[in-house]
């Protein structure tokens, strides 16, 4: 769920970090072309615990979607990036044990889903004309109709009503402290690139001839070829 | 002896299981997490590997890193600070990786696999190179060649290997050191020419046949040929240690022209440009291109020859990332002294678990020259019978919308699929259908190591008919129309194909080569040549992949030739596939026209839906 106060906080992005700022907003949709691609790899991951080809085909056509999508994100970066994109890597983790039963997978996809979709719809009203509006607008569309899909989906693995509040709010309750976690990085970045910035001006003062005089050698001196351990 | 090798860190992390002398398993991260150049830490590739040997990573005896991180860190260092005042941001992103991260990468190591500390061990960048390039090769005895960007400080290293008392030894000669590098010029170009550095590298290649090399003189006197027979680079072109502001210097600028955004059309085309296209502003890049591609093959054919000087045998060995530039490698096979060259299937950073793993193993416990050989089969296989009960589901109408761009399927196809018993049938049906003129996505057996796919994760057309060959780069695989294809040919109908020396023929096994095709056979595989008339082979030994073989053999019968134009089966921007269920979503979003899956073969039907 969206609250109020993120609502607000993407609109002041909108108006104030995004406008006019085309690099800004190809690093925005970077992030928007990964969080697309790394739900297909939980989709594929998902799948191989069902047995059902039924319901995989479902999941395979969920799958198509948000490859297109993560497609038509590259596709919108060309009309904002000033160099060829490259994708985003996250370290991929699965988000269950694999003793857990497959229908959690699916709700974390839900609840993420849910998020995306809210999230799209105020940054596609929010955004000018141009090509990621464009782009969002059509994948809010599509996004919709996933949530729809990962809801039937977790009562067709066997969740119960009760079952899939109690997970929806664990689910809820572990990306806040994963928001959190990221807010706590953002703020230990910052502090190291004041830092480090102090570190370079001191040392750096002293050192770069010897680093320049290192660096003219030509040759690797020392060898270093040999077994090593710690 | 249980001797993991393990790889990550900056690009292409990869593990690799040697049980005994005698690669297990050996698989890129990238195939399991569908990341192309994956470089985090390779949980997936290491779960397979311990899988595929029945393992726990308590089993293991030994698990071995292919870098030193101490010594790559004082590099870093001092290259920020060499820089110094303009290099801050350099400095500062440089160091919160490595403090953060990158300097306890054996201490990641030890804690991931849960081993011990002294378990653990690792080699220099450019000795793990040196070690992967040896052993592999089955030589007694070898010259040793690594270019690459950058190791820990090495750019370029000489080294000399041999067998003594069952034990392998891989000595050092010399090793050019960091800013002087090849691979980083190569890949400062290639970004210059708005393609993406550590991947579009080939990318520069194909250009460069559309060029004539009018900037050799002033890029020979950049990349300086030095009296001792090495190179040095001159540093007022490139921003290696200001990689902030862009690849290239004002000065490189100036001298060769602007640079390329990504979005400006190059018109290239590999079947022969139309004329009349060619802007003087895109010729001049594909020049530029030229001039970079001959004078890295001179640079390398000087180091060949430093090489032959310092350590004379008959065989060399050759890794780093530079040995995957086929032209190159060409030249080296053509020109330098050397008369027997291995470059192993994965020559980059990914090849490297193998290399120390049959090494430690190797210097621990002896071994004979021949038997640390392996095939770059090494990877996941997976049965498809499962996959397949999803085609009964699967309804096509549905995904209209989601299809690759420009790609239109008509409606009501349906897919349809046969598994077969006899493989004969199911090798006449799937050669039946490339004769056709079909696009037909092939996934067997074991997936392959390194960046080529080599008929077990392959896409295959018949190589004769450039308009197939054009749709495939069109709806498929997205891929520019200045990038050539290639083709695998079996060993049989090889030396008819290629205007090479028979005794090359086996070095052609993994497309490193890009070789001349006869003139007679050009008609015949118009699809798999570039401008020059020259292709990148795989030469199929039924010994090295039985099952593509007869494929091969099932439609030369039909063809006249065992010849296939192959290229690498994954979607643009991604690594190859890995499961059948990724490889039927790209066949459901591109206009593929059959799949093979190991016995199964599944087709879009629109006659009878």
């Amino acid at each position: 769920m969206i609250t109020t106060i993120e609502r607000l906080k993407i609109r002041l992005a909108v108006s104030v970090e995004l406008s006019g700022k085309p690099a800004k907003v190809s690093e925005v949709i970077r992030g928007f072309q990964a969080t697309e691609a790394d739900g297909v790899w939980h989709l594929y991951r998902g799948m191989k615990q069902i047995a059902d080809p039924k319901e995989r085909a479902i999941i395979f056509g969920h799958c198509l979607e948000e490859e297109s999508h993560a497609d038509a994100f590259v596709r919108a970066y060309k009309h904002y990036g000033g160099r060829v994109f490259t994708p985003t890597h996250y370290e991929r983790k699965a988000l269950y044990a694999g003793d857990e039963p497959i229908w959690k997978t699916f709700a974390f996809v839900h609840v993420g889903e849910v998020d995306a979709t809210q999230r799209f719809r105020i940054l596609s009203q929010e955004l000018p004309a141009g090509a990621l509006k464009d782009c969002l607008s059509n994948v809010v569309s599509d996004e919709e109709g996933h949530v729809d899909l990962t809801y039937e989906m977790l009562k067709r693995l066997g969740a119960t009503d009760s079952a899939i509040r109690s997970e929806v709010r664990w689910v809820r309750a572990r990306r806040l402290w994963e928001r959190w976690l990221r807010t706590g990085k953002r703020l230990i970045d910052n502090l190291a690139n004041i830092s480090l910035s102090i570190v370079y001006y001191v040392f750096g003062a002293l050192l770069f001839s010897a680093a320049r005089r290192r660096l003219a050698r030509g040759f690797v001196t020392y060898d270093n070829n040999k077994m090593k351990h710690l | 002896m249980k001797v993991l090798g393990v790889s990550y860190g900056y690009h292409d992390a990869s593990a690799c299981l040697v049980v005994d002398g005698r690669v297990i398993a050996a698989a890129a991260e990238e195939r399991f997490t569908r990341q192309k150049h994956d470089s985090n830490f390779p949980t997936y590739a290491v779960e397979y590997c311990l899988k595929e040997a029945g393992l726990t990573s308590g089993d293991l005896d030994q698990a071995i890193f292919n870098e030193d991180p101490h010594a790559k860190f004082s590099r870093v260092l001092c290259s920020s600070m060499a820089a110094f005042p303009d290099s801050r941001r350099e400095f500062v992103e440089s160091m919160k990786a490595w403090l953060g991260r990158k300097l306890w990468a054996v201490n990641t190591i030890s804690a991931r696999l849960d081993l011990a500390p002294e378990k653990i061990t690792y080699l220099g960048h450019h000795y793990s190179h040196a070690v992967q390039a040896f052993m592999g090769s089955g030589f007694d005895e070898s010259a040793i060649l690594i270019v690459d960007a950058v190791g820990d400080w090495a750019c370029s290293a000489l080294y000399t290997g041999k067998w003594v008392d069952g034990k392998p030894r891989v000595d050092r000669l010399l090793e050019v050191s960091f800013p002087n590098s090849l691979g980083l010029v190569y890949s400062a170009v290639t970004a210059y020419l708005g393609f993406s550095p550590n991947d579009s590298e080939c990318s520069t290649m194909a250009l460069a046949a559309f060029g004539t090399p009018r900037f050799a003189p002033r890029m020979r006197e950049i990349i300086k040929e030095t009296e001792d027979g090495l190179y040095e680079v001159d540093q007022a072109y490139f921003n290696f240690t200001k990689f902030f502001r862009g690849p290239v210097t004002e000065k490189f600028l100036e001298e060769f022209g602007p640079a390329r955004s990504y979005k400006d059309n190059l018109p290239f085309d590999c079947f022969g440009t139309p004329a009349g296209v060619v802007s003087k502003d895109a010729q001049r890049l594909a020049d530029v291109a030229a001039s970079t591609q001959l004078v890295l093959e001179e640079r390398v054919l000087g180091l060949c020859r430093k090489l032959h000087g310092m350590a004379p045998s008959v065989n060399l060995c050759f890794a780093g990332g530079v040995s995957l530039n086929c032209v190159s490698n060409y030249r080296v096979l053509k020109d330098s002294p050397f008369k027997k060259i291995y470059i192993p299937p994965d020559p980059g950073d990914g090849g490297t678990s193998v290399g120390t793993a049959l090494y430690y193993d190797a210097a621990e416990a002896g071994g004979v020259p021949g038997r640390s050989e392996y095939s770059p089969y090494q990877g996941v296989e997976l049965d498809e019978l499962d996959a397949v009960k999803l085609v009964d589901f699967i309804k096509p109408e549905h995904f209209h919308g989601y299809l690759k761009q420009g790609v239109e399927l008509p409606k009501g196809s349906k897919w349809r699929f046969k598994t077969f018993s006899d493989r004969k049938e199911l090798y006449a049906a799937v050669a039946d259908r490339l004769m056709a003129g079909q696009i037909v996505g092939c996934m067997q057996g074991r997936s392959e190591l390194g960046p080529r796919a080599l008929g077990n994760r392959s896409i295959l057309i018949r190589p004769d008919d450039q308009k197939l060959a054009t749709r495939l780069s069109k709806h498929v695989k997205e891929r520019a129309s200045l990038r050539p294809y290639a083709f695998s040919v079996t060993e049989k109908d090889a030396q008819a194909t290629l205007a090479i020396d028979p005794e090359h023929l086996r070095m052609n096994r993994w497309m490193q080569f890009a070789v001349p095709v006869e003139e007679s056979a050009k008609a015949r595989l118009a699809g798999a040549l570039h401008i020059d008339g020259t292709s990148r082979p795989q030469v199929c030994y039924v010994d090295d992949n039985p099952a593509y073989h007869a494929l091969l053999t099932a439609f030369g019968e039909r063809f006249g030739i065992g010849a296939l134009l192959n290229t690498s089966f994954n979607p643009s921007g991604y690594p190859m596939v890995t499961t059948p269920v990724e490889a039927m979503v790209m066949f459901a979003r591109t206009d593929m026209d059959a799949l093979l899956l190991n016995t199964t073969v599944i087709w879009k039907d629109v006659e009878h839906a």
